[in-house]
Formats: C-alpha cells, structure tokens, sequence
C-alpha cells in the first residue's frame, strides 16, 4: 500500500522519533512510570503480572486531500484509502517504536484518534497513544514478529483475557474509503414517496464494509492470530462531505497460550446500589 | 478517574437523577426510603424574589480613582492595593482596593433563607420529621437584576418514631446515599450554605497584567502572578468557608460541593463569587468502621 | 495463574443494620439536642466535599477527612505572545508551570494548616485566557483517625478519589504529590511553494509533525521530571489535553497532569479481584437504542 511520490521518505520505515522523545524515553528508562490507566486498571494489570513502563504516542499529520471521483459512480477512492491507512499506520508504528525503546512487551488501551486544524487545510493529525507493559516475569511476551503488541483493550478486559489463555497481539485495522454515487435526477423521482430499497446505496456500503473488515482480518492472519476480540466499525466523513465515507475496522488480534482457563467461578450478585 | 457519580457533589447527584418538576423522588430513591422506615408525605417548596444588582447599593461612597480616592469600607474584609508608583494621573490607576460586597452577601443569604424558612414551614405543616433530596437553585427572573431563590424537598415521616420536633430536619441526600450516612452513625440535621462576594478594583500593576499590556510605567516584570486578584480568589474561599463554619456549631459538614464564579468587568477589574453548600450532620453513634470491600470485575 | 483469595474472605459477616431503628434514634437525637448540641461521640468539626461512599472506604483503612482546602493561582502572560512565531511560547508554558505550581504549594499549606496528611480528590481546573493562566484547586484534606500511620512523610496533594486513595493504599503505594506538565507552540507555517507542491498529494507533513510530536513530548517531559523531582516511582491516572486555543486558533497547547504514587515499602500487594456476574436490569438503564446494538 505505497504509492505516492514526494519529496520526504514517509511511509516505509519511519524516520527517528524527535529529539524530545528521546530524553522523555530516557527518564523512563530510569525506572519511572507514567500511566494514563485509572487505578482500577492499573491494579488490574498488576493482578496478571504486568507493569506499565510509560505513556508512548506516535503521531503523523498527514496530507489527505484530492482524489478525482466520478461523480456517478460508486468506488473506492484508493488513493485516500492508501492516505489514511499509511497515516495511522506511521501513528502506531511510532508508538510502537517508543514502546520498544522501552523494553516493553506490550501496549494496552491503545486509543487512535484523528484531528484536524484550522491551519491545516486538507490536513489532518493522526494520533496513537497508549500505555506500554512488560510482564514482570521478565518472559517475553512480544508478538509473533517480535514487536511489542498493541491492543485498544482497557485494563479490565485485559486482565480478563489474560485470564481465559488468550494474549493480545496487536491491534489490527483495515480501512476503505468510499464514494458513493449520486443518484441522477430521474432515478430520485423515480423512487420519490416510495418505499424501497435503494440497490447504490446497498451494494456500495456492503462492499465497503467487506473490504475494510477483509484488510483488518488479513493483518491478523499476518499476526498468525487465532481471533479477533472487540471489534467495531466506524464510519467517519471527515472533512470530505457525506458522500464519500471511511470505513475504518479496528481490533485486537489475539493468540491461544494456553488451554488452562483460569477464569474463577463468577459470583451473581444483585447490586443494590444507585 | 472512574466511576463519576462519587465525586458528584450530593446536590448535583440529585438534580441528575429527579424526573419531571412535581415528583420529588426517583423510584430507586423511593424504593429506599421505605427501606429506611422514611414516609414521604408531599413535595416541599419555598421561594423568595430578591432585587439583585451587581454594584453597591447606595450609600458605600466609593470613589473613581485618582488622587485623595476614598477607600471603601464595607464592614467586610478589605485590603488596599496601592500603587508603587508615585504618579498621579486620570489613566494611571493609582488605587487598588480588593473588598468583601457585603450587601450582595446579605441578599443572598436573606433570599435563601426565606426560601428555606418557607420550605420548612410548609414541611412543619404536615407533621414531617424531615425533607429529603433537597434541590436549591437561584435563577434570573428577568434582566433587571431579579433573581428567584428555590428551594425544595420531599417531606418525610419516620415510621413509628417520637413526634416531630418543631423544625424538621433537611438534607441534600436521598436514598441509598442516606440510608449510608445513617449507618454510619451520622444524623442529618440540616443542609448549609454559605456565599462570599469579593470585588477586584485593580491597581495599575493588576489592570496591566490581566490585560497583558506591558506599559513603560508599569514596573511590573511580564508574566507574573497577578497577586491582587490571587488574593481575592483565596478570601472569597475562605470566607464561604468561614460562614458555613460559623452555622455548624459542633456538628460537620459533609457532601460539600464549593462553587466560585468570577466575572471580568474589564481593565483588571473583576468579581468573584463563592458559594459553598453541604449537608450539616450531627454524630448519633460512634463510627463502626467496615471491613475493607471486596474489589470486584464485573462480567456484563 | 492462581487467583489469590479475595480480601474479607474469612472475616465474621458485619452485624446486619436496623436502618430503620438507626433512622428514629437519628431523628431523636437531632430533635432533642439544641441547635449545635454536643452528641455522644467526640466532636470533630469536619468539612468535607468527599460523598458518603468515599468516605465509608477512607475509613475502612483507617482515614478520616477534615477540610475543605484550596489553592488557586494566575500568571500574567503579555500581549503579542500569541501573536504568529515559530517554535514554542515560552511564556505561556512558563505561566502554566509557574500557575500550578502556585496553586499547588497553596492547598498544600493550607492542608498543614488544617492538620491534615494530604489532600485527595482534587478537583483541577485550569483556564488560559489570551492574557493570563489560572489553575485552581480544590480538595478534602485527610488524615488517619487518631494519628496513626505515615506522621513522618510529607503532606501530599493528589486528584485521586477517595477511592482510588484507598485501593492503592491496600496494594502497598502511597501519593506524593501533582505533577503537572505543558507546552504552547505555534503552529509551523508552510512555504507557498511546498504547499503548491503537496497540494494533490497524500503526503506526510513532517514539518508539522515534527513540531507537534515535539510539544506533546515536551509537556509529559515536564511532567516526568516534576514526578522524579517527587522521588515518585510512578505517575498514574495521567490526563492529557491538546488543541488549539480559542482565542488564537494557530497556538496550540498540550497540557499533561496527573498523581506521583511510590511503593510504602516492598512489593506490590495484589488485590484479589473477584469476578461478578450482576443479575442486575438496571431500570433507569434501559435505552431501546441498544437494541440496535449500536
């Protein structure tokens, strides 16, 4: 998915994380943590035997702006796709980068997220942040390509796969922007008053769904993932207008450890407070 | 931080949860109630209409500024803020003065305890022993400087429980909150608040900082505190602090929610107000302490 | 991995609670006594703005509240700062340490004041304006009950629920203190001719990246170093903010604060979580837009 041309080396290997990255990483190094987890999450982490190392982010600002669409017809616009894809892609593998430095295994409760600027026209900031982990074992639980893994999990469901023989991976996205056709005049009056399925609008969210979701899903398989928990779909127009959308499939891949589910008895319980 | 409704002061927790304007409690809420041996009776209410201006109210005799001003002497905390500078000029705001509105003090607290009275009356009526999920709010009726005062509850009876004294006592609580200040030993007696109003009539030093101009004569080094105005917020604090203290006798508060507004008038100028309200309560029994809870994950 | 045994197992079940003989004796006594009266237990005068729950699981490890406590504080920043620069604006970070920092050591003195071993639930709101940063803080000032405890340890100032305080406490660490962080930067400016340029491409704008990535790092760096400054080990339930300022929508600014926490002594204790399964419908929960399962 490269292929656009300019003057900077952007989307294969990033370039190194600034300067002030570096010093930061360093203070961690040290033996200092920094955490956005709540308390509750923090305990839980520690209940599995992890630790947070510290807040990494990555982020790009990112030029997602023209593709020529026809304005009839319903297609993919592969040109942003490759944009926001590579975008977010550059966010992650940063924070990974800054995970790394860290010696973590792992970050947990990954939150993307995307802004844009008033002086940026076209432009949009793309932001990866998270907690970084190690498991305090000192066994490796880096994935499979040897990367720590990411997972937009929150410290609660974290410990509970953990708990079921499952580990995270790494956060798997597949992306697909589309355009969908303007219905011509006469087929709007055509149709006007009536109740009907619209087969444009049908075909084309069905296909972009499945082209977003099938990416995610092949990230995974590259994982050699057995699953994928938690996933969901957005649907965002940004800053193109309502008939081009992105659909962005976003999950966390995941692995079988083992088959010890250690997962206690649940207690029901009916709460009696507010 | 997880979990927003412990941290929610009492009063706002309640306003949340109250359905529309005539039922004063929510199902839960009344579910516990009856719990708790409490008999609502009837919704409560007390209002009271006070003339509200924003400046002094005749007769403080505050001068503009300029040589010989005279300082303003409300009764109330006041401290002068004079300006270093030995100038004197129509433009250089030679005099500083941070005070205590002490009229605008006693409006409000007059407002609200009639309100209150009122409210308290109406509960007396019908024989109740206390009100519950008390809800006060202070709204503009109209430009002119109007400001409706409101307060309002649910009249309970204890079942089965000695005759109601003359004055019933109040609380912000309800439900399940309640029924866990009881049992932990203490009893409601009454809710309280308690307002300050400060006035900022800046300086020289504290107009140029707020408005970030940095004028030849101004002797003030840019981007430090701006200490008149500073002090101010730390007063207006402590005296809510200190007119709620002086209506608890021996007794707590709890619940406390503390809410200070400030209003820019311009040129440095500013008014701050505070106002702090909490639920007054008496020790019935010594504290039991609980064993340490269960921390659990729940699967939903 | 063995699931540890859940705290409070073993312990005899609390004596069940008459609320309702609790709620007559309670009305009797506030009916009988005159305004102010002395009740049976001893009479501290609390303040507090911590809810019943709170306070509930302050107590079961053995703390009590005592005051409300504050501290505020506002630093000037001068005009044209905000103007159109390059790199970062420097006095305004320097007015939001200097802000916090203020506020800071003045809830922390009133909090010794008022005899108390720190404050907890700090509720922190800051302001910038074109002309000045304000940071106020506000919180319920705590002790152990009788002395007990930490007595040689510094007072500490912490945004963590009474909750929270708690939990952490039984798992062996202790607050020290805010560590707040921030950086204002301008926004880099593109040249019109590489404008033209990525204009029609999908292009990295390292530029503006760079510039953004910086300030972010910058202000958990502050951050950082406040919280080693603390000898914290570590530095939870961090808050982090960023965008451009109202007033000046070229300026943007990355704020990052949160609680320096350390290990008392030894190691973590962990806290046993037990697993529930709540055969709740929560009535006031239901919303019909969930069968939609959106």
């Amino acid at each position: 998915m490269s292929d656009t041309t300019d003057m900077s080396d952007t989307n294969d290997t990033p370039q190194d994380l600034p300067e002030g990255a570096s010093r930061r990483l360093a203070e961690l190094e040290h033996g200092l943590f920094t955490s956005d987890l709540s308390v509750n999450e923090f305990l839980l982490i520690k209940e599995v035997g992890f630790h947070p190392l510290g807040f990494v982010m990555g982020s790009s600002i990112y030029h997602t702006g023209i593709q020529t669409r026809k304005w009839g017809q319903s297609q993919e616009l592969t040109k942003l796709t490759e944009a926001m894809y590579n975008a977010r892609e550059l966010a992650m593998t940063r924070m990974e980068e800054e995970a790394a430095e860290l010696g973590a295994d792992g970050v947990v409760g990954v939150r993307l997220d995307v802004n844009y600027y008033e002086w940026g026209k076209d432009a949009a900031e793309f932001i990866a942040v998270g907690t970084a982990v190690k498991a305090e074992s000192g066994v490796s639980h880096r994935n499979k390509l040897g990367k720590p893994f990411t997972s937009d999990l929150s410290g609660q469901d974290f410990w509970t796969l953990m708990q079921t023989g499952h580990i995270p991976q790494g956060l798997v996205m597949g992306t697909c922007v589309y355009h969908i056709a303007h219905r011509g005049l006469g087929a709007t009056l055509g149709s006007a008053g009536q109740n009907v399925e619209l087969p444009n609008f049908t075909q084309a969210l069905y296909e972009a769904r499945e082209l977003a979701m099938t990416r995610m899903q092949d990230e995974a398989t590259e994982l050699g993932a057995s699953g994928i928990v938690g996933v969901r779909l957005e649907e965002k127009s940004h800053q193109w207008g309502s008939h081009t959308i992105e659909f962005l499939s976003l999950g966390t891949a995941v692995v079988k450890t083992s088959d010890e589910v250690t997962l206690p008895k649940p207690t029901t319980i009916i709460s009696l407070d507010n | 931080m997880s979990g927003a409704p412990a941290d929610l002061p009492e009063a706002a927790a309640r306003r949340f949860a109250e359905g529309a304007f005539t039922s004063g409690l929510t199902v839960p809420d009344f579910a516990a109630c009856l719990q708790m041996g409490l008999e609502p009776v009837g919704f409560v209410q007390g209002y009271c209409v006070m003339q509200w201006k924003w400046y002094g109210m005749g007769g403080m005799g505050l001068g503009m500024g300029g040589y010989g001003a005279q300082y303003a002497n409300t009764g109330g905390y006041s401290e002068n803020w004079a300006c270093p500078h030995g100038m004197v000029s129509a433009e250089h705001r030679a005099w500083g003065q941070n005070f205590e509105q002490t009229w605008v003090e006693s409006a409000w607290t007059e407002g609200f305890t009639s309100a209150y009275g009122r409210m308290v009356e109406e509960a007396a009526s019908v024989g109740a022993h206390g009100i519950v999920g008390v809800v006060d709010t202070n709204q503009p009726l109209s430009d002119m400087g109007v400001l409706e005062f409101r307060v309002q509850g649910t009249a309970v009876r204890v079942t089965d429980g000695t005759p109601p004294a003359d004055e019933p006592w109040t609380t912000y609580l309800a439900g399940q909150r309640l029924a866990k200040l009881v049992e932990a030993g203490y009893a409601p007696v009454s809710i309280a608040a308690g307002v300050a109003s400060v006035r900022v009539w800046a300086n020289c030093i504290t107009e140029n900082l707020t408005e970030g101009s940095n004028s030849m004569y101004s002797m003030a080094q840019p981007g430090s505190e701006i200490d008149q105005t500073v002090k101010a917020h730390s007063v207006v604090r402590r005296l809510a602090r200190q007119r709620v203290r002086d209506q608890l006798g021996h007794d707590s508060l709890h619940g406390a929610a503390m809410a200070t507004t400030e209003r820019e008038l311009g040129q440095g100028d500013a008014e701050l107000q505070c106002i702090l309200r909490g639920n007054r309560v008496r020790r019935f029994k010594d504290f039991d302490p609980m064993p340490a809870p269960v921390p659990t994950v729940r699967l939903l | 991995m063995t699931v540890p045994a859940p705290v409070g197992e073993g312990l005899p079940a609390p004596e069940p609670v008459d609320l309702k003989a609790e709620m007559i004796r309670a009305t009797e006594v506030v009916g009988r006594s005159a305004p102010g009266g002395k009740g049976p237990a001893k009479a501290t005068r609390m303040l507090s703005d911590l809810s019943i729950d709170e306070e509930l699981v302050l107590h079961s490890i053995g703390w009590e509240p005592i005051e409300l406590v504050s501290g505020v504080s506002i630093h000037s920043v001068p005009m044209y700062v905000w103007n159109w620069g390059q790199g970062e604006i420097e006095y305004a970070s320097a007015a939001y340490a200097r802000s916090f920092a203020r506020a800071t050591e003045r809830i922390h003195a009133e909090c010794t004041k008022a005899g108390g071993r720190g404050v907890v639930g700090v509720h922190v709101e800051w302001g910038v304006h074109r002309h000045h940063i304000d940071v106020a803080l506000v919180g319920t000032a705590v002790r152990p009950v009788d002395g007990n405890g930490l007595s040689a340890d510094p007072v500490f100032v912490s945004d963590l629920s009474g909750r929270d305080f708690a939990l952490l406490h039984n798992a062996g660490w202790e607050p020290l203190g805010l560590a707040a962080g921030a950086s204002f930067v301008y926004a880099p400016r593109r040249s019109m001719g590489t404008a033209v340029k990525q204009k029609g491409q999908n292009v990295e704008l390292t530029n503006f990246t760079e510039a953004m990535y910086a300030a972010r790092e910058s202000a958990m760096e502050r951050m950082q170093t406040s919280a080693l400054g603390m000898e914290g080990t570590g530095v939870v339930e961090v808050k982090v903010t960023e965008g451009p300022m109202d007033f000046a929508h070229h300026a943007v600014g990355f704020t990052a604060y949160g609680t320096v926490v350390r290990l008392r002594t030894g190691e973590h204790r962990h806290v046993g979580a037990r697993m529930i399964l709540p055969l709740d419908d929560p009535v006031l929960g239901f919303d019909a837009t969930s069968l939609r399962g959106s």
